[in-house]
């Protein structure tokens, strides 16, 4: 049976073995804890490693563990509870920024830690796909983002000019 | 018939933000309903030799009940 909240649950019980120092929810699934849902095919969970891991970062120790409860490894999925879930290490600073600035969000009596939704919007700018822009425009239609914290991540992390571009294609002929 | 646009705009806001609104844990309910009604539609077309499977997955499971049973 599907269950998100039992992947939440899975992502804490390997926390509190030490198979990874910390987890966040990003993508479509944490952007969720902010707006209305919308379908999504996967889960993706960045995840980080103690410092006595070491430079080369793997996450086999994540595929053994689950593997080792009956969790189907598919490519780069692993399914939990039905979910393909994504494990991915931090693919650059702001990402980096973002684990390190996740929040802890009571999920039906169950601690998960997701992205903040400054720093979703801020990712979804710099992946810049079309589901990406579509997802920055509903944060920003939404009015969840907290201005003055989403332009300090945009011009730490040198987003101005996407932003700007961004802006200009869709926020200027608002009704 | 006549339509207002802007009508329709706003209640579709209303209704955005009202299912923003929802409690994460229903929220995080309707995406496993959300992705199991996807499998479901990926299955039926599979079987109807439409189009191959949903990405993120070589083989779909069973759906867990009868696609074509009244929802």
């Amino acid at each position: 049976m599907l269950s998100i909240h039992r992947v939440i649950e899975t992502l804490n019980e390997m926390e509190a073995e030490g198979i990874v120092e910390h987890y966040a929810i990003g993508g479509a699934v944490g952007a969720t804890f902010y707006l209305e849902p919308v379908a999504t095919l996967d889960v993706d969970v960045f995840v980080a490693f103690g410092a006595s891991s070491g430079a080369l970062v793997t996450l086999e120790p994540i595929y053994d563990y689950l593997r080792a409860q009956g969790a189907l490894v598919e490519g780069e999925y692993i399914h939990v509870a039905g979910w393909p879930v994504q494990f991915l290490p931090p693919t650059g600073p702001l990402v980096e920024e973002a684990l390190h600035d996740a929040i802890a969000v009571e999920v039906e009596g169950t601690a998960a830690r997701v992205f903040t939704a400054e720093h979703l919007a801020a990712i979804a700018l710099q992946t810049g796909r079309a589901k990406d822009k579509a997802r920055l425009l509903h944060f920003v239609e939404s009015g969840v983002l907290e201005t003055e914290r989403f332009q300090t991540i945009v011009n730490r992390h040198r987003l101005d000019e996407a932003w700007q571009r961004f802006a200009g294609q869709f926020l200027t002929d608002e009704a | 018939m006549t339509f207002d646009l802007s009508d329709i705009l706003a209640s579709k806001r209303a209704h955005r933000s009202r299912l923003a609104a929802l409690p994460i844990g229903e929220k995080l309910r309707l995406l496993d309903a959300l992705r199991e009604r996807t499998i479901a539609l990926h299955v039926a077309a599979a079987q109807a030799g439409l189009r191959g499977r949903p990405p993120g997955d070589a083989d779909p499971p069973e759906p867990a009940w009868n696609p074509g049973a009244p929802r």
